[in-house]
């Protein structure tokens, strides 16, 4: 499991951000053909993710650990399902590109825009995150912040190096005759299973 | 770069008949406006935002070094070997060696418009190494061999169609005209790409130079890739891409993605600072790897305007292309006629800095200055003033064309001699002549009376009728001196006698100096400021010796160019302060008369007269901020007023470009038509003798049951004799 999530945490707002933001987040996440699933806990987090996998009928899924999965006990999940789970950085790096899902954690949400930001300073994360047809990323719904400029409040305490960024949807192009097109370079399909449990620990 | 001397005029009537291109961008100018609107609901003010964007740009290009110094030494601190580029020739040799030094043979690139401005693939594929442009429309356009035609969106001029027979081409099988099957052969194909190249170019949105990090904002993933897999990333970015801090990417990102393609936020936005781990695969087996990183920092003439204190100003421009989108002549020709590799205004401004004034020379002349740009603009860019300003730098430094010079020294700046030609072409005018219009020329003239016809000079100019219009007021409210300009006074006196009538019926003394000449636009926007400052002079002498209390134009521009004297002799010891003092006088008739209306109570919805709509003239709305009182005025005449679609966007005639580029004018108008017949309106109103112009010359061919008058006009029927 990559190691940057607890600074992400550090300098959440207290104020003015949480879970009531939720329903925005979701609305505009959702506008921008995401897939939204809110759920309580881990074993409906664990349902959800089983459910996708159903629907898009996966065999090979690489997975970045983070603490809403290991709570969840995702990977447990998808390998007792029949899923061939990768998640060694050199195994996803082979395996990434045939993968038919790819899973991660994010660290928070963005109501006015319904992205989610991510630190992907991991290339396993980057790589689980763009190769797949299929993204899921795990969220805490308590972690939504109102705005871009809250966002950045956040950003700006913490990225000194590394790779992050925000996520809006799946990939898109409008390139040909200005038709919207889902599914260019990067996943076609964008889900974010969304946890009210905080998790406490984790299994790690 | 040679500069080959390009045929515009032939360029545009091609690109006319293009209906692919036509259609396409049609279609897009009806919809961005919407959609921008739509996304930026959610934003808060957009002026807060628009002005936040302008100030975070102007602090910054002051201490453009101190922050380019940073930004060098932060992602030099995290391991970036950053390299300084004054020219596009030190990327590519750059590029090359470092190239050879690593052995890299296949290259992937997303988007940057600064490789497109060096013309960088084409460079490095003819070293020898294998170079890729991932971004679909990108891809489409190198496919093509073409250029992008839009910043934002490249391949805006192509159909599906013309699309699927370049993918035909390149991927040697039969691709049908269906985008979503085409946008999958893509993935298809670049995806192998992707995987075997060894090095990654990408372009940049912003550099941060407190943390040394790059950020790119992108839909379709391929900057993610780009800058993932290959071992090797080089970012190329030019110095107006530098901000000081983290939080100002956000103020950047509150804007651009609104306005670039009415998006909230891309699918993408991505930081970078450093190099980051990237999986190599080392005797068969994947292991991880520190990423070789490089950043070339771009001048390329940039640093230049940086210390120019008028077109710093370009530093604001964070390349959303809404300039473009909301522009009429782009929007009928695209970007392969209106620009050189940046496109519209600010490519016009961005090539001369960037590819210089020849490359500028050639298409500049598009701009109309109709000042739509300025409105949605994040970063407040006075793009038409920033063209006026680099006319005016090119005609000092090499003068005007031989003809030019000749007709302003001779003609122009001589008044006498220029009414006597106008006079003289009342009378020569009249073989063509059909009652006031003009609606067949001869031979090579006749484009111009094609779709319009042209005024005819009145038989009698206004000024041979002020002693018949002038009425004696005893004790008058105002002593008003009316300047008339050129098309008021030699092709709609009527409109004169009505502005007379108008300010007569409010108790107000009025004045026509007989030495006043033309305003002297015409002139300024050739680039000529030595023959306007004489032109200026001789107005003000003209106007001020009748001492009155307000000057009075009916025309936008003239206004205006009136009040413009004050900073066009400001350095004229002898002239200067009374321009300053003749400015503070000027007033636009609408405006003024709106506000005595509104003193004595007239300023009121009457009712019971004809279906009216009215056109704003665009220096009228975006130069001088009126666009209510002329509507308060015609509703105080009793006429029902009717909205008609787009009233603010240009009729196309500015001027001269109106007679030099008919062709182009003339889609324009007949936009400005169709609209004023949808209203059902029996009276199209403005209040520019311009625009009455080009108007009642459309409406006399295409829709001859609506007649054009100025608001003046109107007015003046209400009052009785």
């Amino acid at each position: 499991m990559k190691t940057t999530h607890e600074i992400w945490k550090r300098h959440f707002p207290a104020e003015n951000s949480g879970v009531h933001l939720f329903p925005e987040f979701e609305m505009r996440a959702k506008a921008v053909s995401g897939e939204v699933f809110r759920v309580p806990g881990a074993a409906e987090a664990r349902e959800a993710l089983i459910q996708l996998v159903d629907t898009v009928q996966a065999r090979k899924a690489v997975v970045v650990e983070s603490p809403l999965q290991e709570a969840a006990g995702i990977t447990a999940a998808l390998r007792s399902r029949g899923v061939t789970v990768y998640t060694e950085a050199a195994d996803i790096a082979a395996h990434a590109d045939t993968a038919d899902i790819g899973i991660s954690g994010v660290e928070f949400g963005i109501a006015e825009t319904g992205s989610v930001f991510q630190d992907g300073y991991d290339i396993a994360t980057r790589l689980v995150t763009i190769l797949p047809p299929l993204h899921v990323v795990f969220l805490s719904s308590a972690r939504i912040v109102p705005g871009i400029t809250e966002a950045f409040d956040i950003i700006s305490r913490s990225f000194d190096r590394g790779y992050v960024g925000l996520i809006t949807g799946p990939s898109r192009t409008a390139d040909i005759e200005r038709v919207l097109t889902i599914g260019v370079h990067g996943p076609s399909r964008f889900a974010i299973i969304a946890v009210d449990e905080e998790p406490k620990g984790g299994h790690a | 770069m040679e500069t080959e001397t390009r045929n515009l005029r032939k360029e545009i009537s091609e690109k006319l008949k293009d209906e692919t291109l036509r259609d396409a961008l049609g279609r897009f100018s009806e919809a961005y406006p919407i959609a921008r609107a739509k996304a930026y609901e959610n934003a808060g003010d957009i002026e807060t935002l628009r002005d936040a964007l302008r100030q975070m740009k102007i602090d910054t290009v002051a201490r453009i070094g101190e922050v380019a110094d940073r930004f060098e030494a932060e992602a030099t601190k995290r391991g970036v070997r950053v390299f300084r580029a004054k020219t596009g020739n030190d990327v590519k040799e750059y590029l090359v060696n470092l190239c050879k030094e690593k052995g890299v043979q296949r290259i992937v690139k997303s988007k940057s418009m600064a490789s497109e401005e060096i013309d960088l693939s084409k460079h490095l594929e003819t070293a020898g190494i294998s170079t890729t442009e991932t971004d679909l429309g990108e891809w489409i356009v190198a496919l093509a061999g073409q250029k992008p035609s839009h910043m934002v969106m490249p391949a805006i001029h192509l159909s599906r169609f013309q699309v699927a027979e370049y993918f035909s081409k390149e991927l040697k099988t039969d691709i049908p005209p269906d985008i979503a099957f085409m946008v999958q052969a893509a993935r298809k194909e670049l995806r192998e790409k992707f995987l075997r190249a060894d090095m990654g170019i990408s372009g940049a949105n912003f550099g941060i130079a407190e943390n040394g990090a790059i950020g790119l904002v992108t839909n379709e993933g391929n900057a993610r890739m780009v800058t993932t897999l290959p071992r090797i990333h080089v970012v190329l970015i030019g110095y107006e891409k530098l901000i000081p801090t983290i939080t100002d990417a956000a103020t950047i990102l509150k804007v651009l993605p609104r306005s670039a393609t009415a998006q909230l936020m891309t699918s993408y936005m991505t930081m970078i600072a450093g190099p980051t781990p990237a999986m190599v695969k080392r005797d068969g087996k994947w292991v991880e790897e520190e990423k070789e990183m490089h950043i070339i920092l771009l001048d390329n003439g940039r640093l230049r305007a940086a210390r120019d204190d008028k077109f710093k100003e370009i530093y604001q421009c964070v390349r959303c292309a809404s300039c473009l989108n909301v522009c009429p002549v782009y929007t009928l020709i695209g970007g392969h006629v209106y620009g050189h590799i940046y496109a519209g205004g600010i490519g016009a401004i961005l090539t001369a800095f960037l590819h210089g004034m020849k490359e500028f020379e050639q298409f500049h002349e598009l701009c109309i200055g109709c000042r739509r740009c300025t409105t949605v603009c994040p970063g407040k860019i006075d793009i038409p003033g920033l063209i006026e300003e680099l006319r005016i730098r090119k005609v000092r430094e090499k003068g005007l064309p031989f003809v030019i010079r000749k007709a302003f020294d001779h003609v122009i700046s001589n008044r006498r001699l220029f009414h006597s030609l106008l006079r003289l072409a009342a009378i020569g005018q009249k073989p063509f002549q059909d009652g006031r219009l003009i609606r067949h020329l001869p031979l090579f003239l006749a484009g111009m009376a094609k779709d319009r016809s042209l005024p005819a000079i009145a038989d009698v100019p206004l000024r041979d009728r002020i002693a018949k219009i002038t009425k004696k007021i005893d004790k008058p409210d105002r002593r008003v001196a009316f300047f008339s300009g050129c098309t008021i006074d030699f092709v709609f006196p009527e409109t004169g006698e009505s502005v007379f009538k108008v300010l007569q019926d409010l108790n107000m003394e009025v004045l026509f100096p007989e030495g006043q000449s033309c305003c002297g636009k015409p002139v300024i926007a050739l680039g000529d400021v030595e023959t306007t400052k004489n032109i200026a002079r001789e107005n003000i002498r003209a106007l001020m010796e009748m001492n009155p209390d307000v000057i009075i134009a009916a025309c936008p521009t003239c206004t205006e160019s009136l009040r413009h004297y004050a900073e066009l002799l400001r350095e004229d010891p002898e002239w200067g302060s009374k321009a300053e003092t003749m400015a503070k006088k000027v007033r636009e008739f609408c405006s003024f008369v709106a506000e005595e209306y509104g003193k004595r109570g007239r300023l009121t919805k009457t009712g019971g007269g004809p279906k009216v709509t009215y056109h704003d003239s665009c220096h009228m709305k975006r130069v001088l901020m009126i666009d209510q009182e002329p509507r308060q005025l015609l509703e105080a005449a009793g006429c029902e007023l009717v909205e008609m679609k787009d009233a603010d966007k240009c009729c196309g005639m500015s001027g001269i470009f109106g007679v030099k580029y008919a062709e182009l004018s003339m889609p324009i108008l007949e936009q400005k038509i169709a609209n004023i017949r949808e209203t059902g309106a029996e009276i199209a109103a403005c209040a520019c003798s311009g625009c009455m112009v080009q108007i009642q010359g459309g409406l006399d061919k295409k829709l001859p049951g609506v007649r054009m008058k100025h608001v003046a006009d109107i007015l003046a029927e209400k009052i009785k004799d």
